[in-house]
């Protein structure tokens, strides 16, 4: 017992000894949109738990929040002071905190046969909550509508008439919700596998968000190039990220932008494209300029791309980079399950601002 | 053989007249045409064990007087630990048509296999090859096939083998295994060229072996132990527990590292910065494989007393430690990481 005792002891020594740092500048630059001076992610911890965290720009936590699994991503309720977090898929909750004190308020249980998959999005208002779910018995991509002004009622169910939902966002028309299909069937009782990879049919959806009628369907060059993260620029051009399902050595498209109807797949050299290891974790366009950034843990690679052109305008090899925020100013800001946070613009100058102990899960928000 | 000779030549014409990078490169795909063929010699031998699996399971059932049971038993456990032995290879074409997850499902915690073998055992119709191909992976593996020889509930009923219908099922079952498990050595054969020329599948083999190391602690050891989770010891949540052949599975696994990722990890190791850890690896395993055979015994029983515990905490403390040089020490020289993020999927 001895060597096991010791062993342990070393793991959570080695944790524990970290603490916050920051590098190069005493302050994390301002986010980019709501709340400049907070940042808000899902996280694993040393000791093998999990939670949600918020940060400051010192890099110092503002309040740690434990959830009893895994979470993924969330989503600030504009006009108030809550931050929504959704457990990592199949997830069976999502959590509303108090973004100031990190109080839970909220735990709000997916409807019998369904379950969440992480992402939500908030109506303009803060009143209607829009999460992408499963109704996993029959294998049914939907969007899940809660009132948030009614402590989160179950409103409204719109369907996708497609398999595996994943991130939405909100058009800037404030109508039109922008959802990823990836196409893949996933069962609770089965783990994650992928049940379906031979008859896959991913799409970008567009749905109006007061009807529920899907506005376009929108199809990827290969039916393997599962569509998983969305997201829209400030003059409305929607950007997706795929996650090849296909093996390591083909190297096909991976980001795309929705121009005259179609999706108009940029694929960078090989070097960029191997880097990237067929799996997008986020795209993020930038609010103030026509600036894209998308990070691939698994490629352990962030790169910053002209939206409009497609042109490569930097490259960081950030291990186990998954999340991306917009900066106030123009650049990006990434973090990993590392416990890093690095600045990433167009300059191509990668900054490591800050590094934490914590493992960042996904997206910060 | 002929892969590896081909690739050491053109390794020693280019270093000749190369960089040092293009030396690395040339090493690291002789390193990968090991790999892929100490890989091939472990899907040599599942295809083998199964279609005897296979064969001898359909023989017995049609003559259950004349022959022994027994054999059927021992092929079934001679062709898991086959499987246990490349396990580890999560990447190439056993991803195809979730071909491990046909091999395995696990873990069960929702107790599917029983629930699919009463379907198969009391439908109406009896169930044909395109029964078990349609059935889903819960139907198409090891934990199906050890319901069928195993389970002690079904055992007690008049449904046991060598009833009709359970060995029909039984022979469909290991003819599945097998046909899937030749599909994947001539798919393996075929992904040869991808594979030795691709970078990539360097860091995604390490990887493989890494996962198959925590997996292996964490999943097959410390849940069943209690050491996770709710704190309860269950033997349950260990794999193969209804054939008692949970910790057997666990040395062929830890056999099958040996033997199939091991020498090529080695070969990379000698030519990093920290070629030491190659000894101390190697050692590591060999003090993993003396609790063997003692410990080829059931878990269940080593779970229910303090003083058999201490047995299994005893296995338990050597796999941690060999995860530890390889997860945590041999990554580092490699430049190998596993990350929160990059092994999520989402």
């Amino acid at each position: 017992m001895m060597r096991l005792n010791r062993r342990q002891l070393l793991k959570t020594g080695a944790a524990c000894g970290l603490t916050a740092t920051l590098s190069g500048c005493s302050l994390l630059p301002r986010r980019a949109g709501d709340r400049p001076e907070q940042y808000t992610g899902a996280v694993g911890l040393p000791d093998g738990s999990f939670g949600v965290s918020a940060i400051d720009r010192t890099g110092q936590p503002l309040w740690q929040s434990p959830i009893a699994t895994r979470g993924h991503s969330g989503c600030n309720r504009p006009g108030g002071q809550e931050v929504l977090f959704f457990e990592r898929r199949p997830g069976w909750h999502f959590y509303v905190f108090d973004s100031i004190t990190g109080a839970r308020r909220h735990t709000i249980k997916a409807d019998a046969g369904e379950h969440f998959v992480g992402h939500g999005v908030f109506s303009p208002d803060g009143r209607w909550l829009y999460a992408t779910a499963s109704r996993y018995e029959q294998g049914e991509g939907i969007i899940t509508v809660y009132d948030a002004g009614d402590n989160y009622r179950r409103a409204d169910t719109f369907e996708l008439k497609g398999i595996g939902p994943h991130q939405l966002t909100l058009h800037p028309d404030g109508d039109t919700l922008v959802i990823g299909l990836g196409g893949i069937l996933t069962h609770p009782d089965y783990d994650r596998i992928k049940l379906n990879l031979d008859t896959m049919d991913p799409a970008l959806i567009l749905l109006n968000r007061r009807t529920g009628k899907i506005m376009g369907r929108f199809r990827p060059t290969h039916r393997q190039q599962s569509i998983r993260h969305v997201d829209v620029s400030a003059s409305g051009k929607i950007h997706v990220a795929y996650q090849y399902q296909g093996p390591l050595h083909e190297t096909p498209p991976l980001l795309a932008t929705l121009e005259s109807g179609q999706l108009r797949e940029y694929r960078f050299d090989n070097d960029i494209q191997t880097s990237l290891a067929n799996y997008i974790a986020s795209v993020i366009a930038h609010p103030e300029n026509d600036l894209v950034a998308a990070a691939s843990p698994v490629g352990g690679t962030a790169i910053v791309f002209d939206g409009n052109t497609g042109e490569l305008l930097a490259r960081a090899a950030i291990t186990d980079c998954a999340g991306v925020q917009a900066l106030a100013g123009g650049d990006f800001l990434i973090s990993s399950g590392k416990g890093q946070l690095v600045r990433l613009g167009a300059d191509n100058q990668p900054h490591e601002l800050a590094s934490l102990p914590v493992y960042w899960d996904h997206h910060l928000v | 053989m002929k892969p590896l000779f081909r690739t050491l030549g053109i390794s020693v014409a280019a270093l000749t007249i190369s960089t040092a990078a293009a030396a690395k490169t040339d090493i690291n795909q002789q390193v990968r045409a090991v790999w892929h063929q100490d890989i091939e010699a472990g899907y040599q031998n599942l295809a083998k064990q199964t279609r005897a699996l296979a064969e001898q399971a359909d023989s017995w059932c049609q003559e259950p007087d004349a022959l022994n049971r027994d054999s059927v038993d021992q092929l079934w456990l001679d062709s898991f630990r086959a499987w246990q032995a490349v396990r580890f290879v999560n990447f190439g074409p056993i991803e195809t048509d979730n071909r491990a997850w046909q091999f395995q499902f696990w873990p069960d915690p929702k107790n599917l296999i029983a629930r699919k073998a009463r379907y198969l055992l009391t439908s109406d119709q009896a169930p044909t090859a395109e029964t078990i191909a349609d059935s889903g992976v819960a139907v198409q593996g090891f934990p199906m096939a050890e319901y069928l020889l195993f389970d002690e509930q079904l055992n007690s009923t008049d449904r046991a083998l060598p009833a009709q219908r359970t060995c029909r099922a039984l022979v469909l079952v290991a003819g599945h295994i097998a046909d899937n498990s030749a599909q994947q050595l001539q798919d393996w054969q075929s992904f040869e060229d991808n594979y030795v020329a691709n970078e990539q599948y360097r860091d995604t083999t390490i990887k493989a072996g890494m996962a198959a190391l925590e997996i292996l602690e964490e999943r097959r050891l410390a849940q069943p132990m209690g050491l996770r989770g709710t704190g309860k010891r269950s033997v349950y949540t260990a794999d193969a527990w209804r054939s008692g052949q949970s910790l057997a599975a666990v040395e062929a696994t830890v056999r099958g590292l040996q033997e199939h990722f091991l020498p090529a990890l080695v070969l990379l190791l000698e030519g990093s910065d920290q070629p030491e850890l190659a000894g101390r690896i190697e050692q590591q395993f060999a003090e993993v494989l003396e609790n063997f055979p003692a410990m080829r015994t059931p878990m269940a029983p080593l779970l229910a007393s303090d003083e058999a515990f201490a047995r299994l905490q005893g296995l338990y403390v050597d796999i941690s430690q060999l995860t530890t040089l390889v997860n945590d020490q041999a990554t580092v020289a490699l430049g190998v990481v596993r990350g929160f993020n990059s092994s999520d999927g989402d």
